[in-house]
This record gives C-alpha cells, sequence and structure tokens, in this order.
C-alpha cells in the first residue's frame, strides 16, 4: 500500500512540475471571462443572449455606428459607409462604402453586393429574429460596387440608428453567408478587427485579429472569451492572471471587494436594462385604478437600491430604460412611497386582504427585487407568494397570462419606440396572435405610438412619445423600478483604447487599439 | 456470454422505460425551447414558427412514437438549440467525462480500500474514529466547495496547477495534469463511500469462522487479513464502487463547472435549461445504458474476485 501511495505522490509532483502549455510569448492574447454557460449562436441576424452580442461586437462592421464606449444615437459615425445621401421626405438613402475593406478568412472585398445581401437577410422573416427592424425597407440595391441605394416604404425615424452594426445590422459576406446557410452562426465572417477561429460548446470562442482590418492591424493577436458562469472560478481565475477581463455580477457588495484588489479596474457599463412590474389590468383586481396606484405608491425604490446596489442600478421613474432617444427620465407622473396612501386605496376598492400569487425565474436578478417587494407589499396589508420555477419556465408561463404581476428586465434599441411599443401597444398583448410583451394587456397609448412611428417631424415625434409615458404612469400598469448596469473587471494592465462608458454589446467591445502592455 | 447477452437484452426494456419517463417529464414542464434559441424579446408569431420548423406543435404522441423510432433506428437527430447533431456533441464531451469517473472511481478506491481496512483492523481506535470522521465529512461537503477549497489550496496558496483546468486541445500530459485536481475532488467524495463500505465489510468478514481458523493454524495476521478476508470482503465494496460510479457520472456536473471541463454533467445541465428535448432526452438514454452496463460489469467483477460465483 505505502508503494502505490509514494507512486501516486511521485505522480502528483510530476505533473505539476510539467509545463502546463506550449508558451507562446510572442501571443498577446486578450482573456475574458464570461457568466454565460455557452452561446446560443454567433448569427447577428440571431444571437440575442449576453454573451452572443458580446462577442459579436468585436467581429462585425455596420454602415454606420456608435463611438466606442458610448451609446448616443445623435452621435452616430461612418462605419462601412464612408458617408450617406437622405432624400428630404427620408425615405430614399444612398450610401457609399469605403474601399477596399476586406472580410475575414479570405472571403474578399466587402462590396455593395453584401450590404444588400446583408440587409435583405436581417429582413427576412425566416433568417433573421430583427426581421421587423428592417420592415421598411421596400426596395435595397447596388447601384455600382460602392454605391447601395434603399428605398423604405414609408419615413422611418430610426432606420439609420438600426444600421449600426447590432442586432442585424451587421454587414456579412454574401459568399460566406450562401455557402455557409444555417452554419454561419458557428462559422461567422464579418470584416471587424477579430476575426472568427474556433468554438469549443460550453468552453470557449477563440477570436484571432484580423490583419487587414480597414482601421488598422489590431495591437492583441486575439481575444478568448471563456465560459464560466461559476463566479469564484472566475475570480480565482483572474486573481492568478489566468483571465485579463472578467464580467461581474450586478452587486454593490461585490463590486467594492473587487475594486479594493490591487492593479484592478472596474467599467460599470451602461445603458443598462430596466427592471420592471407589468401588471395585467385584464386580472381582477387590477382593473381597478385603485389598486395598481396602491401598488406603486407601496413601493420604495431608495430601501430597493439600497440592498442591489448604488452604482450598479439607479433608480428609474418611467416606463423607458435611462438615456433612451425621446424617453423622458425626468418630470413624469409618479407615485412616491407613502405606505398610508397605499392602505386608503386599497381600502377604498375594498381589497384589504389582497393575496397575490407569481411564479418567478429563479434567478437572483429576479427573485431579489421581488422578495423585497414582497416585503414592501407586507407592509401595507398584500400577502405576495412567491413559487419559483426555472427561468425558461417562468418565461414560457408569462406568455401564457400565468401572473398578474410580470417582473422583466429588458433594454432595446435606445429610442423611444421599439420598447415602448413592444411592450405597450394593444397589437403586443400577450395571449394574441401578435403578441410580443404587453404583459399589462395596456391599449391606452396606441394613438400615440401609431402617430409617433410615421411623423418625420423630430420634436412633435418627442412630444408624442412624451404623451405615451405620461399616459402609462397615470394609469399605472406598470411599476419601473430600476437601472441594472454591467460591471467588467480589468487588470490594470488592458488598455481598451477608448473609454468605456455604455456599450450597446452588453459588455465592452475589443478594437484595434485594444492592448496589453 | 449466454448470461451477458441476457443482461444487455434485459436492460433494453430498463431503457425503455427511463426513455419514457423523460419524454414525460420533459413537456409536463414548463418551458419552450424555442424560447432558448429565439431569446426573452421575440414575437410570438416568430417563437410559434419556430416550434412549427422543430416540429414541436405536433400532437404529444406523435412526437414520442418518432422519438423512440429514431432512438431504435439510431437516430437521435440534432440539437433543438444549436442545430448541431446530437450525437457528435456528446461524443466530444463523453471522453472528458469518462477521464474523470473513471480518474475519480481510481483515487477513490486507491485511498478508500486501504483506509477502510485500517480502520477495520483499528476498529475503536483513534484511527478508526478519525477516518470514520474524514470519510463522514467527505460524503457530507458539497462538490462544489471542495472542488473550490482545492483550487484554493493547489492553484492560489501553492500554484501547482491552473484554476482554468480546461483539457480541451492539450497534449496527453497536458490532459493528464488537468484532471488531477477534479479526479482528486471526485475521489474524495468517493473515498468517504468506499472507506465506509471497506471498513463494514472488512469488520464482518473478520468475524467469520474461516478467519479464526486462518489465525489459528498460525498464519501471520497480514496473511490472514489480506489472502483470506480481503478477498471476500471485497465483493460488497465492488458493489458500491459500481453503484456510485453511475452517479458519479451524473453528478459531476458542479466539478465541471468549477474546473472549467467539458464534460456530459454541464450539457445534461444546458439541454434541461435549454429545454433541448432531443439533447437531452439522448443523454439520459445514455446514462440509463451506462448504469445498466456498470451493473454488469460488477456482477461480472465478483466472478473475478470470488471464483466460486456463478452466472445463470
Amino acid at each position: 500500500m505505502r508503494t502505490i501511495g509514494r507512486g501516486v505522490l511521485v505522480f502528483l509532483l510530476l505533473l505539476a512540475l510539467m509545463p502546463s502549455r506550449p508558451a507562446r510569448a510572442a501571443d498577446k492574447v486578450l482573456r475574458v471571462g464570461v457568466n454565460d454557460a455557452d452561446i446560443a449562436t454567433l448569427d447577428p441576424d440571431r444571437g440575442v443572449q449576453t454573451s452572443d452580442m458580446h462577442i459579436m461586437g468585436s467581429m462585425f462592421n455596420g454602415l454606420v455606428r456608435l463611438p466606442p464606449g458610448e451609446v448616443n444615437l445623435d452621435r452616430l459615425e461612418p462605419d462601412l459607409a464612408e458617408r450617406w445621401q437622405v432624400s428630404p421626405d427620408g425615405r430614399d438613402y444612398t450610401f457609399f462604402l469605403r474601399k477596399g475593406v476586406q472580410f475575414h478568412r479570405n472571403y474578399g472585398e466587402m462590396t455593395a453586393e453584401d450590404v444588400v445581401y446583408s440587409l435583405k437577410r436581417a429582413a427576412d422573416k425566416n433568417r433573421s429574429n430583427f426581421f421587423k427592424t428592417f420592415g421598411a425597407i421596400e426596395s435595397v440595391m447596388a447601384t455600382d460596387r460602392y454605391t447601395v441605394k434603399i428605398r423604405l416604404e414609408s419615413f422611418e425615424p430610426s432606420f439609420l440608428g438600426g444600421l449600426i452594426p447590432y442586432r442585424g445590422g451587421q454587414i456579412i459576406s454574401k459568399k460566406a453567408g450562401e455557402e455557409l446557410g444555417d452554419r454561419f452562426g458557428s462559422n461567422p465572417v464579418g470584416t471587424g478587427p477579430f476575426a472568427f477561429q474556433r468554438y469549443s460548446p460550453k468552453q470557449f470562442v477563440d477570436l484571432r485579429a484580423h490583419k487587414q482590418y480597414f482601421r488598422g492591424t489590431p495591437k492583441l493577436d486575439g481575444v478568448i472569451y471563456r465560459f464560466m458562469p461559476d463566479l469564484s472560478t472566475r475570480e480565482l481565475a483572474f486573481d492568478q492572471g489566468e483571465l485579463d477581463i472578467i464580467e461581474g455580477i450586478k452587486e454593490q457588495r461585490w463590486v467594492d471587494r473587487m475594486r479594493s484588489k490591487p492593479n484592478t479596474k472596474i467599467d460599470i457599463l451602461g445603458p443598462g436594462e430596466l427592471t420592471c412590474v407589468f401588471i395585467n389590468m385584464d386580472k381582477k383586481p387590477f382593473d381597478d385604478i385603485r389598486v395598481r396606484r396602491a401598488l406603486s405608491h407601496a413601493v420604495d425604490r431608495n430601501e430597493m437600491l439600497a440592498v442591489i446596489g448604488k452604482e450598479v442600478a439607479t433608480p428609474d421613474y418611467g416606463p423607458l430604460p435611462l438615456g433612451y432617444q425621446g424617453g423622458v427620465d425626468q418630470g413624469l407622473p409618479g407615485y412616491e412611497y407613502n405606505p398610508e396612501k397605499a392602505k386608503t386605496l386599497l381600502k377604498e376598492a375594498k381589497q384589504e386582504n389582497l393575496v397575490i400569487s407569481v411564479v418567478m425565474s429563479q434567478r437572483s436578478s429576479f427573485v431579489r427585487p421581488m422578495e423585497i417587494l414582497q416585503e414592501q407589499f407586507r407592509r401595507v396589508g398584500i400577502d405576495l407568494r412567491i413559487n419559483p420555477v426555472d427561468h425558461n419556465a417562468y418565461h414560457a408561463q408569462i406568455r401564457k397570462d400565468v401572473n398578474a404581476l410580470v417582473l422583466y428586465i429588458a433594454a432595446r434599441f435606445p429610442v423611444a419606440d421599439p420598447y415602448l411599443t413592444e411592450f405597450f401597444h394593444s397589437r403586443h398583448i400577450v395571449g394574441t396572435p401578435t403578441a410580443v410583451t404587453n404583459f399589462s394587456h395596456y391599449k391606452g397609448v396606441d394613438a400615440e405610438l401609431d402617430q409617433a412611428a410615421h411623423e418625420v417631424d423630430a420634436k412633435k415625434r418627442f412630444a408624442f412619445w412624451r404623451r405615451a409615458q405620461e399616459k402609462i404612469m397615470e394609469d399605472a400598469v406598470a411599476i419601473p423600478l430600476y437601472v441594472l448596469k454591467a460591471p467588467y473587471v480589468f487588470h490594470s494592465n488592458v488598455d481598451l483604447g477608448y473609454e468605456a462608458k455604455s456599450s450597446l454589446f452588453l459588455g465592452p467591445e475589443y478594437t484595434a487599439a485594444t492592448n496589453i502592455r | 456470454m449466454k448470461y451477458v447477452l441476457r443482461r444487455i437484452l434485459l436492460g433494453i426494456p430498463t431503457v425503455l422505460i427511463v426513455l419514457t419517463v423523460v419524454f414525460v417529464v420533459a413537456r409536463v414542464l414548463s418551458g419552450d425551447p424555442a424560447l432558448a434559441v429565439l431569446g426573452e424579446s421575440a414575437s410570438a408569431e416568430a417563437l410559434a414558427a419556430l416550434r412549427r420548423q422543430l416540429g414541436l406543435d405536433r400532437p404529444l404522441l406523435v412526437q414520442y412514437v418518432d422519438f423512440i423510432w429514431g432512438t431504435l433506428r439510431g437516430n437521435f437527430g440534432t440539437s433543438l438549440v444549436s442545430g448541431a447533431p446530437v450525437v457528435s456533441t456528446i461524443l466530444n464531451a463523453f471522453p472528458y467525462t469518462l477521464q474523470l469517473t473513471f480518474a475519480g472511481v481510481a483515487v477513490g478506491s486507491l485511498l478508500g480500500i486501504p483506509l477502510g481496512v485500517m480502520a477495520a483492523v483499528r476498529r475503536n481506535g483513534a484511527l478508526d474514529y478519525f477516518l470514520r470522521t474524514v470519510s463522514l465529512t467527505g460524503l457530507s461537503v458539497p462538490a462544489f466547495y471542495s472542488a473550490l477549497l482545492l483550487l484554493l489550496l493547489f492553484a492560489v496558496q501553492f500554484p501547482l496547477f491552473r484554476v482554468i483546468g480546461d483539457p480541451s486541445g492539450l497534449s496527453f500530459w497536458g490532459q493528464a495534469r488537468a484532471l488531477v485536481l477534479p479526479a482528486l475532488n471526485l475521489g474524495i467524495i468517493m473515498t468517504g463511500f468506499i472507506a465506509r463500505a471497506t471498513r463494514a465489510a472488512v469488520l464482518d468478514v473478520l468475524g467469520e469462522d474461516y478467519v479464526r481458523t486462518a489465525t489459528a493454524k498460525g498464519l501471520r495476521p497480514a496473511v490472514v487479513l489480506f489472502r483470506h478476508a480481503l478477498r471476500n470482503a471485497l465483493i460488497p465494496v465492488v458493489t458500491v464502487i459500481g453503484l456510485y460510479t453511475g452517479e458519479l457520472m451524473g453528478s459531476s456536473v458542479l466539478t465541471e463547472v468549477v474546473f472549467n471541463r467539458p464534460g456530459l454533467g454541464k450539457l445534461i445541465v444546458g439541454a434541461m435549461n435549454q429545454r433541448d428535448y432531443n439533447l437531452l432526452q439522448t443523454l439520459i438514454a445514455l446514462f440509463a445504458m451506462l448504469i445498466v452496463l456498470a451493473n454488469l460489469l460488477t456482477d461480472l467483477a465478483y466472478g473475478l474476485i470470488d471464483p466460486r460465483v456463478r452466472y445463470e
């Protein structure tokens, strides 16, 4: 027995002394630890998960883009298009493309044909999740190798914004798209600073520098994204220098602890997702506005934020996530925290012993705010019962109208329209064939939203959107709680090459300028 | 041989029953694979279209017959979420699970059997109590906790190993090295089971007449223990090892997550979370077959240890 024991010990020691990996000192690869267990796809017309978007953010370009690290639609700048013209009625766009842009993996020069192919694919119901964004396109054609003309069926205010490399706006190689078909999502070909190299399911995605990138050869040799859903290991690997960047969790205590570590910096990325409670007004007693207002008065956001965290969460008092174009972040009708008023309203509505039973996703970002609500509701005499289910089941159940209260965490393209329409237009009421996410069954702002959608004059459009937001709050069909931002932790030798304040990609974008010093 | 064949044939109904149960349970659970693919912002139309494309809108009975018929012909289909063939997805991860399971069982046996024997021989001594406490701790500590402790000790305090133990794409030695900590982690759990079973079995045997006879003949205690007692005591121990090997394969998911290893555990949890019915059903069928196989191998091992065992 002793010899076996000794043998095992010697074996262990030998293994420990072996070089763990062929050291390639020349390789400057950025190692990123992400929170997801896997990607769903890297097809830009399909991917919606955090890690899908985070990874695709460094692989693709659009016709236009937002400056890296910023989400402000007033600052759209040229990307693959050098410049563009818009007709006075806003229906005809002409894009003049940059010359000499190369696709990854020798798929050749990006031309007008690729742009036409990409936009048609993004607008195709069968190949794209984002076909609605491109639904206004009447025709798109290449007039020469470097010019694309797009005609819209009618004026569409945020059409240009939809052409950034985000949710279908990415330009992909026509040749690759046709060759690979459904397999494009596991072999994507774009024009961005990093090219897809390898994917190991549930383990990692490996990107290599695109040497012919049109903004210059990237300083890094590559980026590897590791799927590490366990926070403790992600942190240990970061501490041991095996990872350069890790995705954090949206909790203040954790952020504070990471900040106290040496050689570490934290970026908390906006624009953030809105955590909001939607009240189904077709279910009794929530058809009574007094009950809905009572719920709104029962919520103490300050107390909630003391738990969730001041830096990662910002209170929101309107139906849109903060900072959206056309969104009204301050001055909407609201409901201050006032338990006495809530009790009075409930008494008037004869609902003093209200019991609400809901199913809830067991993810902590759902359960935590719900438990705080449970306590705050208890103070006004409402008994909120929470039945945890797994995340997928929750989403399936709320689409069958199981809950009177639906907690939802979401972000959309940062203009008022898509979010307001999907969550508050009667066309999208849950349970109908054209349902999206109108869990409140609200019908009160159809006119405003429809008028805004086709209003050429920006000022008038913004006024319609403002009115819609006011009505939503007056009718108390939703209780916006807070906007959650995404903390990312870096070793201080990592230089993104720009200041990261916000990202639509739900993670930092790695550019040609990103470097490890 | 005839015995082996009969056992395998008897295993088929077991696997079929398991498949049926899985099929029913997976669909009784509320959930939607289309949501996993299209995401939470998808419209009802898009979700319905994808369900139609995946064949999930057909009557359950049709889906069930289709599934059983496919399985019998060895056609397991493609993952509902990634679109990759289920078989290749599983085959990519399977070797890592086998490595981990066998290494875990090996560590558990190498540590557990000697410890159990020692505890039995020195029954109620200090060593016995110590080992009993240690093995009980091994049984009760959750796998992810012990995994983190191992990482803290051997990757942080004494940085002999890397935190990210992903073996994919590494050389043989690299893979072996990446296996050490995960195998130790599972091995610790196995050690607990095996040491306790060994101790109990050896104690049983030591009380038997033939052991007393052997001792009375004047044989040295070591010979009595190893040649006479241990051989018989090993049968229940092998049963325990066989039983827990199956369990180990299934429960290695936490170990895989903490050490960043690919493996079936991760696959099965992912398939469950995403309602990837095809992948989930095939994985469960595979587990059922493996457990049937493990039980068979256990029974066959009895014959090796004790030649008096006959198979009929």
